[in-house]
C-alpha cells in the first residue's frame, strides 16, 4: 500500500484512506544529516524539518502540504523543486465562518482526492471512509503508525501520577522535543493537557453518527475544519477551545511552546498571557538540535517554584 | 521646468524653495518646504538626497501630508477605510464611492526609517509581544495604540489566507485588542488542473476559474460592508468608472516607469520612482490628486528624455530591484554607486497592472487580487520578474530582504535560482532595516560589487 506523508492537521487521514492509501502523519524527528532546505535565518525549523525528512523517506509516494502558513506555502515551492516525490498544496482558508470558506475547503478535499487517484489510489469509497472515520473514532487509527499515537509519539497528556498539573500550549513539536514531557515532569510538572498541533488539539472532535451516515465527506470536512488553530482567522475559536479544555483539565499553569520563526504562535503568547487566568511559561525553541536541555530545565523549575 | 536634474539635499530643497517661492511659483494646499517635516519627527528625511524638480516636490509632499488629508476628510464628514494587507483592490471600491477614503495603515511600515525609531511604535509593539522577529509592519500596531499617525478608520478590512504570517500574525493582535476587523479570504492561487477551466490573469498568471468565483464572492461581502459604511450602493456602473480611474493611474505608472527604465540617461531617481509606485496601492488618500501628481511626475520625465537629460552616465549599471526596502536612503546608494533602477517588483506588482476593463467589475477585481505575485509561489513571482527583467534589460537583479518578513527566508532562493537559470545575470540579496547607517559600508561594497560585476561581464 502507498503512502502519502502529511503534518498538517488540516489534512485528514481518513480521506487518504478511504482511497486506498496510507496515511502517515509525518512529525519530523529530524532525522540527522538531511539538507533538501538548509538552515536559513527567519525559517520555521518545523516547515525545514518536515521537507527534509519527506525527503529522507524513501518508502513516501505522495507528500501533502497546507497553506496553513506562509512558511509552510514556501518550503512547498522547494519540495517541487528538489523533490521527486509527487507533491500537492491543500488550499486551507484562514477564515472559516463564511459558507464559502467551508465550501473552499471540502472541495480542496475533492481535489486532494483527484491527486490521490492518480498516485494509484481508487476512487473515494463510501464505505471505505465511514469505516475509516469510525475507526478514528474508536481510536483505532487510520494515521499509518496507530491513531492517535502518531501524536503521543511526540507527547500527549499524562493525567495520571504526580506533579503540578500544567497545560502544554502550542504550534507543533517535533519527535525529539519529547524531551520536555520529560524534563517538565523531573521539575514537578503533569502535562494534563497537551493543546500542541501535534497534541490533542490537532485531533479533530468526535463525528456525528447521523450525519457520517449521510454525507460522510461533508461531516469530515466540518469536523477538521472546526480544528482550533492560531492561525484561523479570528482565531477565537482556539480561545473558546482552551477555555473549556483548560477548565476540564484542571490545568494550573500553561507551558507555551513554539520554534523561534513561527510568527503565527509567536504572536499569541502576549495575548494568550492577558487572556488565561493562570501563570504562562513561554520556551522558544531553536528547533535545531536537541532542545537546550540546560536552559529549558532552568527556566521550567523556575516557573514550578511559583507553584510551592 | 526643464532644468538639469540634480540630487539635491533637503535643506538645498528649502533654499530652492524660497527662491521658487519669492519668483511665485505656485504650490497645492499641501506644499510647502520639505524641511517643516522634520519638525515633525520626520527626521530621515535630512539623509535622503531628492529629485530637484517641482514635480518631485509635490510627490513629497503630497506622501507626507497624508494624516492631515485623513483628519481633514474625517472632518468633512468622509468615512474612513483601513484596507489593511491589500494591495490595490479594495481601495478601487471605495474610491468608487464618494464619501468614503481608503488609506493603507500597512504603510506605517516606512515610519521606523522616516522617523528614524524615534516615533515609539515599535517599542509598543514589543511590549504587545511584537518583537523583531516581525518585519517592520509591526510599527503599525503601535500607530493604532498612540492614534498618531493615521486617525482610526471607521472600518477595517483585511485580506487573510495566502499572506505573510507576519501581517495576518499582527492584525489578529490588532483584533484582540478590541479593533474589530472585516477578514476577507485570498487562497493561495494555483495553476488550474487538467479538468478545471483556466482564467488568464493580468500579470500573466493563471488561475482556476472556481478561485476567480472564490475571490469574488469574498469581495462581495467587503463592498457590502462598503455600501453599509457609506449608505449608498455600489452599482457596477459606478464600480466600472472606479476601475477607469485606477487604471488611468496605473496608466500614468506604467509610462512613468517605461521611460525611467528604459531612457539612455534614468530621468527620475529611484528614491522618488519608489514612492510614485506606492501611490498605486491607495492613491495616498486623494486619488484625484494622485492623478495630478503623477501626470506632473510624468511631463517632468517626458521633458527631459526629450532634452537628452537625466541622471549618472548612458552607462550605469542596470539593476531590476525585488521587494522594497525598509530604509529609503538604499536607493540613494544604487545611484551613489553607479547603478539605475531598470525594473521593480515591490511586492505589488499586481497594483500596476490595468484591472480588466471587459468582464463584469466584480470580477474584474477578484482577477487583480488573485494576480498579486505574493498570492501564488515565489517561482510563479520569480517567472514575472523574469519576463520584467528581459522587458527593461536589466543586467543584474537585487533581492532585498525585509527583516523577519515571513517570505523573505526562502523567496530570494528560489527567485535567484530561476533568473540565474532563465537570465543568467548576477543577483544580490541584501537585508535592509529601516536604519542601514550601522551597516552601510557594507551594504555599499556590495552594491558597487554587483555593479563592477556588470561591468565586467559588458567587457568580456
Ligand atoms: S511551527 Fe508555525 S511556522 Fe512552523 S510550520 Fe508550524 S505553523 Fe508553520
Ligand atoms: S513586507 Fe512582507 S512580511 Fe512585511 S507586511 Fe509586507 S508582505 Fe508582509
Amino acid at each position: 500500500m502507498k503512502t502519502i506523508a502529511y503534518t498538517c492537521p488540516y489534512v485528514p487521514a481518513e480521506w487518504i484512506a478511504a482511497h486506498g492509501l496510507r496515511a502517515r502523519r509525518l512529525v519530523p524527528l529530524p532525522i540527522e544529516g538531511t539538507s533538501t532546505i538548509p538552515r536559513i535565518e527567519g525559517l520555521c525549523l518545523y516547515a525545514r524539518a518536515f521537507v527534509n525528512d519527506v525527503a529522507a523517506s524513501d518508502d513516501v509516494s505522495g507528500v501533502v502540504v497546507t497553506t496553513m502558513c506562509d512558511p509552510m506555502r514556501r518550503v512547498f515551492d522547494l519540495l517541487v523543486r528538489r523533490v521527486d516525490t509527487p507533491a500537492f498544496l491543500l488550499n486551507v482558508p484562514s477564515t472559516w465562518q463564511t459558507v464559502a470558506a467551508q465550501r473552499l475547503y471540502l472541495d480542496e478535499l475533492k481535489r486532494l482526492g483527484r491527486f490521490l487517484v492518480r498516485l494509484g489510489g481508487h476512487e473515494p469509497d463510501k464505505e471505505e471512509l465511514i469505516r475509516a472515520m469510525l475507526d478514528q473514532a474508536h481510536g483505532n487509527g487510520v494515521h499509518g503508525t496507530g491513531f492517535p499515537n502518531a501524536m503521543n509519539r511526540v507527547g500527549g497528556p499524562t493525567p495520571y501520577g504526580h506533579g503540578v498539573p500544567l497545560a502544554l500550549v502550542g504550534g507543533p513539536l517535533m519527535l525529539r522535543d519529547r524531551v520536555l514531557f520529560d524534563v517538565i515532569a523531573d521539575c514537578g510538572g503533569r502535562i494534563v493537557l497537551d493543546a500542541t498541533e501535534t497534541g490533542q488539539r490537532g485531533v479533530c472532535g468526535p463525528f456525528d453518527r447521523r450525519r457520517l451516515a449521510e454525507d460522510p465527506l461533508m461531516e469530515l470536512a466540518q469536523a477538521y475544519f472546526r480544528l482550533p488553530d492560531a492561525s484561523r482567522r479570528p482565531n477565537s475559536e482556539l480561545y473558546r477551545w482552551l477555555k473549556d479544555q483548560l477548565a476540564q483539565s484542571g490545568a494550573h499553569g500553561i507551558i507555551f511552546h513554539h520554534y523561534v520563526w513561527c510568527d503565527k504562535w509567536r504572536a499569541e503568547f502576549a495575548r494568550l498571557k492577558e487572556w488565561a487566568n493562570l501563570p504562562v511559561l513561554r520556551l522558544d525553541s531553536e528547533g535545531d538540535g536537541p532542545i537546550d536541555m540546560v536552559r529549558t530545565r532552568n527556566r521550567v523549575r523556575a516557573f514550578m517554584e511559583m507553584f510551592q | 521646468m526643464n532644468e538639469a536634474p540634480r540630487q539635491i539635499t533637503l535643506r538645498e530643497w528649502d533654499d530652492r524653495y524660497e527662491r521658487l517661492q519669492t519668483r511665485g511659483v505656485r504650490q497645492p494646499v499641501y506644499g510647502g518646504p520639505l524641511g517643516r517635516h522634520v519638525a515633525d519627527g520626520d527626521t530621515r528625511l535630512l539623509k535622503l538626497r531628492y529629485d530637484s524638480s517641482l514635480a518631485a516636490l509635490r510627490l513629497w509632499n503630497f506622501l507626507l501630508t497624508e494624516e492631515d488629508r485623513l483628519r481633514a476628510a474625517r472632518d468633512a464628514g468622509k468615512k474612513l477605510v483601513g484596507t489593511m494587507k491589500d494591495l490595490g483592490t479594495v481601495p478601487v471600491m471605495a474610491y468608487s464611492l464618494d464619501n468614503l477614503v481608503a488609506f493603507y495603515p500597512d504603510g506605517a511600515w516606512w515610519i521606523p526609517c522616516v522617523m528614524e525609531v524615534n516615533s515609539g511604535l515599535l517599542q509598543i509593539a514589543d511590549s504587545l509581544g511584537i518583537d523583531e522577529s516581525f518585519c517592520p509592519v509591526r510599527a503599525m500596531l503601535g500607530a493604532f495604540v498612540t492614534g498618531t499617525h493615521f486617525p482610526i478608520p471607521d472600518l477595517l478590512t483585511c485580506s487573510v489566507g495566502a499572506t505573510c504570517d507576519d501581517f495576518s500574525a499582527i492584525a489578529q493582535r490588532l483584533n484582540g485588542l478590541g479593533h474589530p476587523i472585516l477578514w476577507w479570504e485570498i487562497p493561495h492561487r494555483r495553476a488550474p488542473e487538467v479538468e478545471e477551466e483556466a482564467v488568464q490573469l493580468p500579470g500573466d498568471f493563471s488561475a482556476p476559474k472556481g478561485q476567480i468565483e472564490f475571490v469574488q464572492s469574498e469581495l462581495e461581502r467587503v463592498k457590502t460592508a462598503l455600501e453599509d459604511l457609506a449608505g449608498q450602493s455600489l452599482g457596477a456602473e459606478a464600480l466600472a468608472g472606479g476601475i477607469a480611474k485606477a487604471n488611468h493611474v496605473r496608466w500614468l505608472l506604467a509610462q512613468l516607469r517605461h521611460l525611467a527604465f528604459t531612457a539612455t540617461l534614468c530621468p527620475m531617481p529611484a528614491l522618488e520612482m519608489l514612492i510614485a509606485e506606492m501611490l498605486a496601492i491607495h492613491f495616498c488618500s486623494d486619488q484625484d490628486e494622485t492623478i495630478v501628481v503623477l501626470q506632473e511626475l510624468l511631463e517632468e520625465v517626458n521633458l527631459r528624455v526629450a532634452a537628452g537629460t537625466g541622471y549618472s552616465s548612458a552607462d550605469a549599471a542596470r539593476v531590476f530591484w525585488v521587494n522594497p526596502v525598509a530604509d529609503l536612503q538604499v536607493m540613494n546608494f544604487l545611484e551613489d554607486c553607479g547603478g539605475r533602477i531598470c525594473g521593480t517588483e515591490y511586492l505589488f506588482a499586481h497594483a500596476l497592472d490595468p484591472i480588466p476593463q471587459t468582464v463584469p467589475p466584480m470580477e474584474a477585481l477578484a482577477q487583480i487580487a488573485l494576480a498579486d505575485p505574493m498570492v501564488g509561489s515565489a517561482a510563479d513571482r520569480a517567472v514575472r520578474i523574469v519576463a520584467e527583467v528581459r522587458r527593461f534589460g536589466a543586467e543584474a537583479v537585487i533581492v532585498s530582504r525585509i527583516p523577519g518578513a515571513s517570505h523573505c527566508a526562502l523567496e530570494g532562493e528560489i527567485i535567484g535560482e530561476i533568473v540565474r537559470q532563465e537570465c543568467g545575470l548576477p543577483v544580490l540579496e541584501i537585508e535592509v532595516p529601516p536604519l542601514t547607517d550601522a551597516m552601510s559600508p557594507t551594504l555599499r561594497t556590495r552594491l558597487e560589487a554587483l555593479v563592477e560585476t556588470v561591468e565586467n561581464r559588458r567587457s568580456r
